[in-house]
């Protein structure tokens, strides 16, 4: 196995664990944070596979734009998720 | 593809760095803390992709790096105006 696949490996281990909080926490603030900084590392991905063009796009639907719009309902809505 | 072996290690060095911010960002008592724990992921990615544009001898993967640096703020920037309680 070359560092190259453990560099791919690292990354995807850290999108999942990303994904998996985002549905675990019941702070729906934190749930956001957590798909902003899987967003994140899709993008990394994206990038590492050599489509640069499709992590521009990743990175600014997926960091600006998702976290600012999540952000603004929760802000109308509520922060805590019920029970 | 082969990659230069010190570019490969510092690539790992950075994710490992990104991991420990993901254990901050996953047990971070309160919300304040997961927002510094996004923004140094943010930090960490863009130098990432820096390290690996220069590993891949190619300039328009910077490019991505730049656009990314200038986009990133947006959600912190939105996470903490909520933090204080403005956004209206």
């Amino acid at each position: 196995m070359t560092i190259w696949a453990v560099l791919q490996i690292l990354i995807l281990i850290l999108i999942v664990v990303g994904s998996v909080l985002a549905v675990w926490l019941k702070d729906l603030l934190a749930s956001v944070i957590a798909l902003g900084g899987s967003s994140l590392l899709l993008s990394l991905e994206f990038y590492l596979l050599q489509a640069p063009d499709v992590a521009i796009a990743e990175a600014g639907v997926g960091a600006a734009l998702t976290t600012a719009i999540f952000v603004l309902a929760i802000r109308k809505t509520q922060r805590k998720e019920e029970e | 593809m082969i990659v230069a072996l010190p570019f490969a290690v510092g690539g790992v060095a950075l994710l490992v760095c990104i991991l420990v911010c993901m254990v901050r960002l996953s047990i971070g008592p309160t919300a304040a803390d997961r927002a510094v724990a996004l923004d140094t992921i943010n930090t960490l990615v863009v130098a990432t992709m820096i390290l690996l544009g220069a590993a891949f001898n190619e300039v328009v993967l910077l490019d991505v790096a730049l656009v990314y640096a200038l986009l990133s703020y947006v959600g912190t920037l939105f996470i903490a105006r909520y933090l204080e309680g403005g956004l209206d």
